[in-house]
């Protein structure tokens, strides 16, 4: 069992970086084909013309694709992306400046979501079809659909404009550096407040959704009937029975949330001026940065691999039947 | 019930503890400066962006410094590093007395060594800096380097003569580059120079210096108490703070959370003004718009390079007819709030003096823009409301780039104006680099853009016949005599003859109008009314707040 367990992962390994070649390399020529270019950046009153020229030759531009793309595979395989045209520093220099506060935010929005979605469900499960499992349900519903700028938009008029108690933008105060260690902390959780809040607000209702359906589905099993015609208490029929069986499909959509999360949450990133992952990969994009582009799409394609084979290894933990599927 | 109670009392409370931590910006000693997004160098050899050079003027300084005089409509130059500078006769050289009194951050004096050195490494074509190209008025290689020892004489640690190739009438504005430390520069590669550590750890000789980046959120300044320019008022500290979102830069202005802002949109100027707190500072503009028309058929100049009369725009009439068809003025008024003015052509109302005086915008007038078509040989031969000529309906799409509103309600205006005269428009969005790149390759009819004249005039790039040496010349304009006067502009004439170039160079565009200009857009700023001597012109806002004071 252990050996099959260890190969399946292993050839999941391969298929990995085989789709992420592919997708790097698609990247590369779409790039490169698509209209405009990183010297348009250089379009100025101030600047001479031929500027934007000696920028394209300095950045190989002028150089067939085909000769580009040998080069940034000779580099890629030494584990260098190249350096951002807009930043002027290695790739993964100017990753590295973005991606912890990506790690931080999308964990916490992760873990707020799985918290507030398991106890709406519960509420919600423990008298099904009352008038709190339909106000719940309702109201999720009203969440999930609120987008996601609207709700930001909402809540910086509420609590930053009208009421005055949280930060409307930046991850931390103008006396940051000022405030000992316990009120840095402290300052970073009162500037992600609302963002975690305006990020999660559709997520819990997708996750009540999930947790609510696969509780119900398994409540109403013969098994749980047996479970509790044999006198166990309805505390470990819940615990030890139901929770786990209807974990399965809700570890799947965590593993395809967090690495979504992982690659970047451009809109409230904007919104609450947060210098997260998927700003800086907009910018790039915008601004025709190829290699910065690259190194973004290949940061977020191994978040997402990553996080979708652990689901998966964590879903083979607790059904053995299922290590087949994480071989892909 | 009471723990509950319990529970929501500490909420509120750590609400009101968090709020309070909160501080706004309002010390006596600090500002905080808002911008749209985080500056990508603050090294002036890559300051492209307007915010990027805005901070490195704050770090480097230049020999000389530039102000506005809004009477004569003019830059003004007053010593910065240099204490005075003395032209030959002939203007073919300059005799530069630096201060002896001026130490890079790291304690090092600043010696005309760094001067040379500057020039050196902001020509050099390896390096592609901001002004490469710039300087053909010294003795320069084959790649446009300057050759040192041929345009500089070092005659004391501080002092200099800078020599220039004859009869190219050089000015203040070619000796006006910020000084970089050789001491630092010198110890790097020119070609790893880009990405160098002193792109993020400056060593700087200004009134501020660098206390801190922190990536995306904000860059923090401090008076340098070695500076020549401190003085006892001088704002110790100012902060940059990166807010991508504009309402939010809004909000946190009114709140005092930030001291100034620029960029305000003019359908928010009222209510700032009503603000206690605010000051709103409307600047006449330098950034005009104007509704392209290329001048040449595309398909013919993009397939086999021939420059044959666009069959709508081709023809100076009908351009004056689009002209008189479109209403500007509704547009300022409607959108701009008429924070603007109506443009006659592209040399700015801020330069009173080039500027043109007996030249009057188009004014909004279909008839007399259906009297000019049908001149043209526009007609409604099949009375479908659309004109023909040879049997071709003026029927043209118009493009604009996506994500600007002013841009979609002014296409709109015009739609509507040119169909009351028989014109059809199809209005076609797109992303902003594909529109540019579509430009370059003037591959476009019609579009709507924008453009900034340039400090000192710059109008050669825009409006010169050579399409390949001025790629921004986008209206594939061309005219001789257009061209003979840019070219004796070039030589640096005497003030009179200057002006009069400048104005008939006008009267031929006015004449020819090879684009519709619509409206100069006025910049505008606001900021706390707790900042006081704020100079803003259209030289800009940040430069020179070294000046700046707080009230108490």
């Amino acid at each position: 069992m252990r050996e099959n367990f260890g190969r399946a992962v292993l050839l999941r390994l391969i298929s990995s970086l085989l789709i992420l070649f592919f997708l790097i390399t698609f990247l590369f020529f779409l790039l490169r084909i698509s209209p405009g270019g990183p010297e348009q950046k250089f379009i100025s009153p101030q600047l001479k013309p031929e500027l934007m020229q000696k920028v394209r030759e300095s950045f190989n531009l002028d150089k067939p694709v085909i000769v580009q793309y040998s080069a940034f595979l000779v580099n890629l395989i030494k584990g260098d992306f190249g350096v951002s045209y807009n930043y002027r520093k290695p790739v993964i220099d100017v990753i590295m400046d973005y991606l912890p506060f990506t790690l931080c935010f999308a964990l916490i929005a992760v873990i707020v979501q799985l918290v507030f979605g398991f106890l709406l469900s519960f509420i919600s499960i423990r008298k099904i079809n009352s008038g709190t499992d339909r106000f719940i349900s309702k109201f999720t519903l009203l969440l999930f659909s609120i987008p996601t700028f609207v709700a930001g938009v909402f809540l910086i008029y509420v609590f930053s404009e009208k009421i005055g108690v949280l930060p409307s933008s930046g991850l931390k105060s103008i006396n940051h550096s000022e405030m000992n260690f316990a009120g840095q902390i402290l300052d970073y959780i009162i500037h992600l407040v609302l963002p975690v809040i305006t990020l999660c607000i559709g997520g819990i209702a997708v996750y009540y959704r999930y947790l609510r359906d696969n509780l119900e589905e398994i409540y109403n099993k013969p098994f749980v009937l047996h479970l509790r015609a044999s006198g166990v208490s309805e505390k470990e029929i819940t615990l030890k029975h139901v929770i786990p069986n209807a974990l399965n499909p809700l570890i799947t959509v965590t593993g395809i949330d967090l690495g979504l999360l992982l690659s970047g949450a451009l809109i409230t990133e904007v919104i609450f001026g947060l210098p997260g992952m998927g700003r800086l990969t907009v910018t790039a994009i915008f601004t025709r940065d190829y290699p910065l582009v690259v190194g973004c799409s290949f940061i977020a394609g191994v978040f997402i691999i990553v996080t979708n084979l652990a689901a998966d290894i964590l879903k083979a933990k607790i059904d053995k039947r299922l290590i087949k599927g994480i071989s892909g | 019930m009471k723990v509950k109670h319990f529970y929501i009392l500490i909420f509120l409370s750590s609400m009101f503890f968090f709020s309070s931590c909160q501080k706004s910006s309002n010390t006596s000693d600090f500002i905080v400066i808002g911008i749209a997004q985080d500056v990508e160098s603050i090294n002036p050899l890559f300051a492209f962006s307007v915010d990027e050079g805005s901070i490195c003027d704050l770090l480097y300084l230049g020999m000389i410094q530039h102000g506005w005089d809004d009477e004569k409509g003019e830059i003004t130059s007053q010593p910065l590093l240099a204490r005075e500078w003395t032209w030959s006769r002939d203007t073919s050289s300059v005799t530069i007395n630096l201060r002896d009194d001026v130490k890079w951050t790291d304690g090092v004096k600043l010696t005309a060594e760094d001067v040379v050195y500057s020039f050196d490494i902001f020509s050099d074509p390896v390096v592609n800096s901001k002004f490469s190209g710039s300087f053909q008025k010294f003795y320069t290689d084959s790649s446009e380097h300057i050759i040192a020892d041929k345009s500089f004489e070092m005659l004391t640690p501080y002092k200099l003569k800078i020599n220039f190739r004859p009869h190219t009438h050089p000015n203040v504005f070619n000796i006006d580059i910020p000084i970089l430390p050789k001491h630092i520069f010198e110890k790097i590669q020119r070609k790893d120079v880009p990405t160098a550590d002193i792109n993020f750890k400056p060593v700087s000789n200004g009134p501020y210096k660098l206390a801190g980046w922190d990536k995306n959120q904000s860059i923090t300044l401090i008076a340098d108490p070695g500076s020549f320019l401190y003085h006892k008022g001088i704002i110790g500290k100012i902060m940059f703070r990166i807010i991508p979102d504009y309402n939010s830069r809004l909000t946190q202005l009114k709140k005092g959370e930030i001291d100034l802002t620029e960029l305000i949109k003019p359908e928010d100027a009222p209510s700032l003004k009503n603000s206690e707190n605010i000051v709103i500072v409307p600047v006449k503009g330098r950034e005009y718009e104007y509704a392209g028309w290329n001048n040449i058929d595309p398909e013919n100049f993009n397939k086999q390079h021939k420059f044959i009369p666009n069959k709508f725009f081709g023809s100076a009439k009908v351009r004056q007819a689009l002209s008189y068809a479109i209403n500007k003025k509704e547009i300022l008024e409607e959108y701009l709030h008429n924070y603007g003015q109506l443009s006659v052509g592209p040399v700015s109302p801020i330069f009173t003096k080039a500027v043109n005086p007996d030249l009057q915008p188009y004014p909004y007038n279909p008839d007399k823009a259906r009297q000019l078509l049908n001149e043209a040989g526009w007609k409604d031969t099949d009375n479908d409301g659309i004109l023909e000529k040879n049997r071709t309906e003026f029927s043209f799409d118009l493009y604009i780039p996506g994500g600007n509103p002013l841009r979609n309600y002014s296409a709109t205006v015009i739609k509507n104006n040119l169909k009351n005269i028989g014109i059809s428009v199809n209005i076609q969005t797109m992303e902003l680099n594909t529109f540019l790149d579509n430009l370059f390759s003037k591959k476009f009819d019609a579009w709507i853009a924008s453009w900034y004249i340039a400090i000192p005039i710059d109008l050669k790039m825009m409006w010169y016949s050579d399409f390949k040496n001025t790629p921004l010349n986008f209206q594939s304009y061309s005219n001789a005599q257009v061209d003979s006067i840019l070219d004796n502009i070039e030589k640096s004439p005497r003030e009179k003859e200057l002006y009069q170039l400048y104005k008939q160079f006008q009267q031929i565009l006015h004449n020819e109008e090879p684009v519709t200009f619509l409206y100069w857009i006025d910049d505008i700023t606001a900021h706390n009314k707790r900042i006081t001597k704020i100079d803003i012109n259209p030289l800009g806002v940040i430069h020179h707040c070294w000046n700046w004071e707080l009230k108490d």
